[in-house]
C-alpha cells in the first residue's frame, strides 16, 4: 500500500479555505498546493465532536471513538474534593482506547507522528512521536525513541522554546489585543510551524515512515484573534488600513504553511496518499456569555470569597471556575468545556443534589439555561446537551453532565463579571462544528459533493490507506465517495479485530480488562497475524 | 520548613523511593541548566524554579515511574483545603512511599 501522508491543520474551515485556494483581486492564491489537491483529490467537511474542542477532537481524530469512549472531554480535567476542587492538565494517560499509532505500530508499519495534542506521556511506537502542547523545558522527555531529542536538537536552526507550547503566551487567546499585539501574535506563530516543518522534513526524508502525521496548529491560534480579518463575511465592506496590513501579515503565514504541505508532499513521493484534516472549523464570535455568573444569578452555585490573599486573585483570574464548594450545586468549570457539573451528594452531609432528586434537578436547569436571553431578546444557548445523549460509552460519567451550544458557537466565561450576556468589542474566532477532510493521491475519488464526513472516519480512513483491517468497535467508516472503484474493487475495505485495551491509562479500570487478559488478547491477535512478534 | 527537611533527607537518604524521585526529578530539569543538585531537601519551587505545568509534568512522570495510574497528587498538593506554595524532594517521597 501506499505511504500515507497525514497533515493535521488544527481549526481549518472551507469558510476560509475556500478563499485560500481561489484567486482573489490584489492578494492572488493564498495556498495553491492545497488548491490542487482539492481540485484533483477529495475534499469534504468533517463534523467534529459533540462540543467542537481541541484535545476531544483531535483525540477522536486519532483514535476513531467519540469522547464518551476515549475519556478526553477538555485540556483539563479534575476532582471533585468536596470542599475544593483539584484541577490538572488531561494527558495521554486519560485516553482509554488504542491509538492510531499503536494500531499502525503493532501491525508492522512504521510510524512518525508530531505534534498531536494529548499524546503527553508518550507511547512506545514502531517509529518516532513527539507529543505536541509540551512546553520546551519537557520536550526531551515528550518523545520517543530514547535519543530521538538529540537527533532533533542537531537540525540546523533547531530551537526547543521556538517550537515548544509557550503556556504563557497561549492563555492570551481570547483577550482583546492591540493592532501591535496582534501584528506580533502572528510574528510568533510563524517562526514556531517553520521548527516543526523542519523535524518534519528531516523525520519524513531519513526515515521514510509508512504513515507520516504531522499537526500544524498556528491556523488555530492565529484564527481566534485575527478572524476579524480573514472571515469573507465578516471583510466584504472593506477593512481599515491596519486591519488590511494584518491581514497582509496572516495570508504570509498561510502562503508558507502551503510552501510547507507542498514539500512535505514532494517527500512523501509520487505514489503517496496525502490527507489533510481539522479538528473543527472555525466562526464569529460576537458575544461574551458568563455562564456562572447567570448561575449563581439563578442559586445553582456560590463564588469564593476574595481574601484578598495573591492565591485568591491567582485563582479568581484563573480559567477555572472560582467558587464556594460547599454550597455549589451545579456549575461551569472551565471557559473551553462549555459545560455544566451537576454535584451529587453521594453521602450525608456533602454537597450536592440528592441522588434521586438528579433528573428533576437537571430538567430544571435545562430548563433554565434554555430560557437566557441576550440584551435583544434572542435565545443565547440554542443546545443543551445531557452526557449520555453525546458522550455514550465508558468514560461518559468523565463528561460534564451537560453541553452547551451558545448561539454564535462561542465559548463561555467562568468569572464573576456582569453583564451576563454582553456583545464583543472586537469579534474574535471561535469553533464551528464543521472543519475539513481533504484527499489525494492513488485510489482517491475527486468527489466534490461536500457530503459531511464525521471525525471518527479519519482514523478508519487513514488504515484503509496503510492496507489494514478497520478494528470493529471503530465508530467511523471510509467513506464509499472517497476513493474509486478501482481502488475498492482492488483493495476491499476489510474488517479486523477490535482495538487493544489500553491497560495503564487512569480509566482503564473500568473497561474490566486485566493484564492477563491483554496477554490474551496480544496472543490471539498474533496468531491471526495481527500483530507483529 | 528547614527542621522538616532535615527530618525528611536523615529518614529518606537510603530510600530507593527518594532515588528514583530524585532520578525522575534530574530527568525532567536536564535541559533546564541549573546548576542545582538534586536530593531530598531541594525544593521544587525555590530551588528548581517549578511552575504549574513543570508539577502536573513530575505527576505523569511519577505515575509511570512507580507505576501507579491512581496516585493522586491533589492529596500532596492541597492540605486543609488550600494549595501548598512548595514542597521538597523528600515529601514527596515520603508521600510515594506511604502509599506502596
Amino acid at each position: 500500500m501506499a505511504r500515507t501522508l497525514f497533515i493535521g491543520l488544527d481549526g481549518v474551515t472551507f469558510t476560509l479555505l475556500d478563499e485560500l485556494v481561489r484567486e482573489l483581486p490584489g492578494e492572488g492564491v493564498a495556498m495553491p498546493f492545497v488548491a490542487k489537491l482539492m481540485r484533483e483529490g477529495f475534499h469534504a467537511p468533517l463534523r467534529s465532536t459533540a462540543h467542537p474542542l481541541t484535545p476531544p477532537a483531535w483525540v477522536s481524530l486519532i483514535t476513531g471513538r467519540n469522547p464518551g469512549h476515549h475519556g478526553i472531554f477538555d485540556f483539563v480535567r479534575s476532582e471533585d474534593r468536596i470542599t475544593d476542587f483539584y484541577w490538572t492538565l488531561s494527558d495521554r494517560l486519560d485516553i482509554r482506547v488504542e491509538s492510531l499509532w499503536s494500531i499502525a505500530s503493532r501491525q508492522g508499519k512504521r510510524v512518525v507522528s508530531l505534534n498531536f495534542p494529548m499524546m503527553s506521556p508518550p507511547e512506545p511506537v514502531n517509529g518516532c512521536l513527539v507529543s505536541g502542547f509540551v512546553s520546551w523545558k519537557h520536550l526531551r522527555r515528550n518523545m520517543t525513541p530514547d535519543g530521538l531529542y538529540d537527533r532533533i536538537k542537531a537540525i540546523p536552526g533547531f530551537s526547543a522554546k521556538e517550537l515548544a507550547w509557550d503556556f504563557q503566551r497561549e492563555s492570551q487567546i481570547g483577550e482583546e489585543m492591540t493592532q501591535a499585539e496582534l501584528e506580533a501574535w502572528v510574528d510568533h506563530h510563524r517562526p514556531r510551524e517553520e521548527q516543526w516543518f523542519r523535524v518534519a522534513e528531516t523525520l519524513l526524508a531519513e526515515d521514510k515512515p509508512d504513515l507520516f502525521a504531522v499537526m500544524f496548529d498556528g491556523t488555530d491560534k492565529l484564527q481566534h484573534q485575527v478572524w476579524h480579518v480573514l472571515d469573507p463575511r465578516l471583510i466584504k465592506n472593506g477593512m481599515t488600513d491596519a486591519e488590511k496590513r494584518l491581514r497582509e501579515r496572516v495570508l504570509g503565514y498561510y502562503r508558507r504553511l502551503d510552501e510547507y504541505i507542498a514539500r512535505l508532499a514532494e517527500l512523501a513521493g509520487p505514489d503517496a496518499r496525502v490527507f489533510i484534516a481539522s479538528d473543527h472549523g472555525f466562526t464569529a464570535s460576537t458575544e461574551v456569555v458568563r455562564i456562572n455568573r447567570y448561575l449563581g444569578e439563578l442559586g445553582y452555585l456560590a463564588w469564593a470569597e476574595n481574601d484578598g490573599s495573591a492565591t485568591a486573585k491567582r485563582r479568581e483570574d484563573a480559567n477555572f471556575a472560582f467558587l464556594d464548594w460547599t454550597k455549589t450545586l451545579a456549575f461551569c468549570p472551565t471557559p473551553s468545556s462549555n459545560g455544566i457539573v451537576i454535584r451529587v451528594a453521594n453521602e450525608p452531609g456533602h454537597p450536592g443534589v440528592p441522588p434521586e432528586q438528579y433528573e428533576a434537578f437537571r430538567a430544571k436547569l435545562i430548563e433554565d439555561l434554555l430560557a437566557l436571553r441576550g440584551p435583544d431578546g434572542g435565545q443565547v444557548i440554542t443546545g443543551v446537551m445531557k452526557r449520555e445523549d453525546v458522550f455514550p460509552g465508558a468514560a461518559m460519567h468523565a463528561a460534564p453532565d451537560l453541553t452547551v451550544t451558545l448561539r454564535d458557537h462561542g465559548f463561555v466565561s467562568v468569572r464573576n463579571r456582569a453583564p451576563v450576556v454582553e456583545s464583543r468589542r472586537i469579534i474574535a474566532g471561535t469553533h464551528h462544528p464543521d472543519g475539513i477532510f481533504i484527499g489525494y493521491g492513488p485510489g482517491v475519488s475527486n468527489d466534490h459533493s461536500r457530503k459531511l464526513m464525521n471525525i471518527v472516519d479519519v482514523t478508519p480512513t487513514l488504515l484503509y490507506s496503510l492496507g489494514l483491517p478497520v478494528p470493529q468497535d471503530f465508530e467511523g467508516r471510509v467513506r464509499d465517495q472517497m476513493f474509486t472503484d478501482e481502488m475498492f474493487d482492488e483493495n476491499p475495505v476489510l474488517f479486523g479485530p477490535p482495538t487493544l485495551p489500553v491497560t495503564n491509562a487512569r480509566g482503564a479500570a473500568s473497561s474490566g480488562v486485566s493484564e492477563a487478559e491483554r496477554a490474551k488478547i496480544l496472543e490471539q491477535l498474533r496468531a491471526l497475524g495481527y500483530l507483529e512478534n | 520548613m528547614m527542621q522538616a527537611q532535615e527530618e525528611i533527607s536523615d529518614t529518606y537518604n537510603s530510600s530507593s523511593t527518594l532515588a528514583s524521585v530524585i532520578a525522575t526529578i534530574e530527568s525532567i530539569v536536564q535541559d533546564w541548566d541549573l546548576d542545582q543538585p538534586v536530593d531530598a531537601s531541594t525544593r521544587l519551587v525555590a530551588d528548581l524554579g517549578f511552575e504549574s505545568i513543570d508539577l502536573i509534568q513530575m505527576a505523569a512522570a511519577l505515575e509511570q515511574e512507580f507505576g501507579r495510574p491512581n496516585f493522586s497528587f491533589a492529596d500532596l498538593l492541597i492540605v486543609d483545603g488550600r494549595y501548598v506554595d512548595d514542597l521538597t524532594v523528600g515529601q514527596i517521597a515520603e508521600a510515594l512511599d506511604a502509599r506502596i
